[in-house]
């Protein structure tokens, strides 16, 4: 199935768990011009229904949550290269972050390699309804700040005239409070404190082959994912250490000339922060840790001395599986339907996807479905 | 100190994959403009749904400690 360049595309989101459900309607659209400057934007909408404000807790009170996102791109495009530029700005009630981002490509060995750069930066700001928040403990303030810088570079390569590989490597830096600061901690009666800085990294390569005699395609992902405290990294005092390793794979079917089904299964694992310690559940006689009160597995328990302290579930050991099913139709055939005709020209998609965590926020069901006009 | 090693195995594994990957093309190009129709498709592009992958990314920020290695991280959101 061919990608026009000139599209609008509307799409409709939903992701439900045992205490969350988001739903999120969206539309995008792009449009490239002759004289190689295209422009491109996108809205949406995250109506998110939680049982509680601090995801990941338990408690029982409804809690509905609006979060708006607009985003605006320009790309210039040259013979062999290109420069775009973008912007996206999303707003709640207590949370809003601006951030921009650059991006340079080049086309590179007779066209059949592309490396591209990436840099971008963000500003949030957020605040506490009903409280003013210590933005670290001992500091409160109205609104508690988070920037981020990114940075990147990806080179795709083709190897065959049926396949391709692509490598990325990816760092972000962040500095700033990176809780929620709804969240408490039940064994010490307080808030919640993450470490404020944080060296973010991936690298991610990426296959993909093409079977014609079938019309299949395959798509192997990888990526290994650490993070560390600037300045502690490789030492007892570094409070992340959280690493991880994800595999996605992809199988493509063409079943008609206009219908295409994918398959989909990504497997994540994480190890846990290095100060995330696991609620105390047992009496023990083990030692304290550098971060936590007691050296079990994981270790477990705050002391009241502690720096940093937190009770969410994704600094944990986290592991998720993740199957999808999706349909893709390109609607030739509404041609000659009276009334849905000017559908004809588009494709429709569907899919869905269970999602197993074994965190206390449960398995959840995710179901897409989109439109996409060329023009 | 287990991450200093990792540090050194991040660069070293990034390394060695771009350049294996890049070492392709010191031969003749693999493939000629006329033999590009495969490559064009869908399944042959990683970044071919950009609204599916923003939703993705998305909740999987909001689920996993482990966000990044898809592009710009998308962030903004009190949902973590």
């Amino acid at each position: 199935m061919a990608r026009a360049d000139d599209y609008v595309a509307v799409r409709g989101a939903y992701y439900r768990e045992a205490s969350t459900r988001v739903i999120q309607p969206m539309v995008e659209v792009q449009r490239e011009s002759p004289s190689g400057i295209d422009v491109g934007a996108h809205f949406l909408i995250d109506t998110i229904t939680s049982a509680s404000i601090a995801a990941g807790t338990t408690v029982d009170n409804v809690f509905t949550e609006i979060r708006d996102e607009v985003g605006f791109r320009v790309r210039k495009r040259w013979e062999r290269s290109d420069f775009s530029l973008a912007y996206k700005y999303s707003s709640e009630s207590d949370y809003w972050s601006h951030s921009i981002g650059a991006s340079y490509g080049v086309r590179l060995w007779a066209d059949t390699a592309a490396l591209r750069f990436t840099a971008g930066r963000s500003y949030d700001t957020m605040s506490a309804k009903g409280r003013t928040p210590d933005c670290r403990p001992g500091h409160p303030a109205e609104f508690c700040t988070l920037n981020a810088w990114f940075g990147g570079v990806s080179y795709s390569q083709v190897l065959s005239p049926v396949s391709i590989g692509q490598v990325s490597v990816e760092s972000a830096y962040l500095d700033g409070f990176q809780g929620n600061l709804y969240r408490m901690v039940p064994s010490l009666m307080k808030y919640e404190f993450l470490p404020e800085r944080r060296l973010r990294n991936a690298i991610t390569p990426r296959f993909a082959y093409y079977i014609p005699a079938t019309e299949t395609g395959l798509q192997l992902h990888y990526r290994l994912y650490f993070d560390f405290y600037p300045g502690d990294s490789g030492t007892r005092s570094d409070p992340w250490e959280l690493s991880s390793h994800t595999i996605e794979a992809r199988v493509y079917q063409q079943v008609t000339p206009t219908l295409q089904v994918r398959f989909a299964f990504r497997y994540y694992r994480q190890s846990h922060a290095a100060f995330w310690c696991a609620p105390p559940n047992r009496p023990t006689t083990l030692p304290p840790t550098d971060f936590c009160a007691m050296a079990t597995n994981p270790p477990s328990g705050y002391l009241n001395t502690a720096v940093y302290y937190t009770s969410d579930p994704k600094l944990g050991p986290v592991v998720t599986e993740y199957p999808e099913i999706q349909l893709m139709w390109a609607a030739d055939a509404l041609r000659t339907v009276p009334f849905v005709r000017w559908f004809a020209a588009g494709t429709f998609e569907i899919s869905y996807g269970h999602y197993f965590q074994n965190t206390s926020f449960g398995n959840a069901h995710v179901l897409q479905t989109g439109y996409r006009l060329a023009f | 100190m287990r991450l200093v090693p990792m540090r050194f195995r991040f660069w070293l594994i990034s390394g060695l994959a771009m350049a294996g990957v890049a070492g392709c093309a010191h031969r003749p190009p693999p493939v000629q403009p006329w033999q590009r129709e495969h490559l064009s498709k869908r399944a042959m592009q990683f970044d071919a749904d950009p609204q599916e992958d923003r939703f993705r990314q998305h909740w999987y920020g909001a689920r996993e400690g482990g966000d990044l290695g898809y592009g710009q991280p998308g962030g903004g959101c009190g949902c973590n």
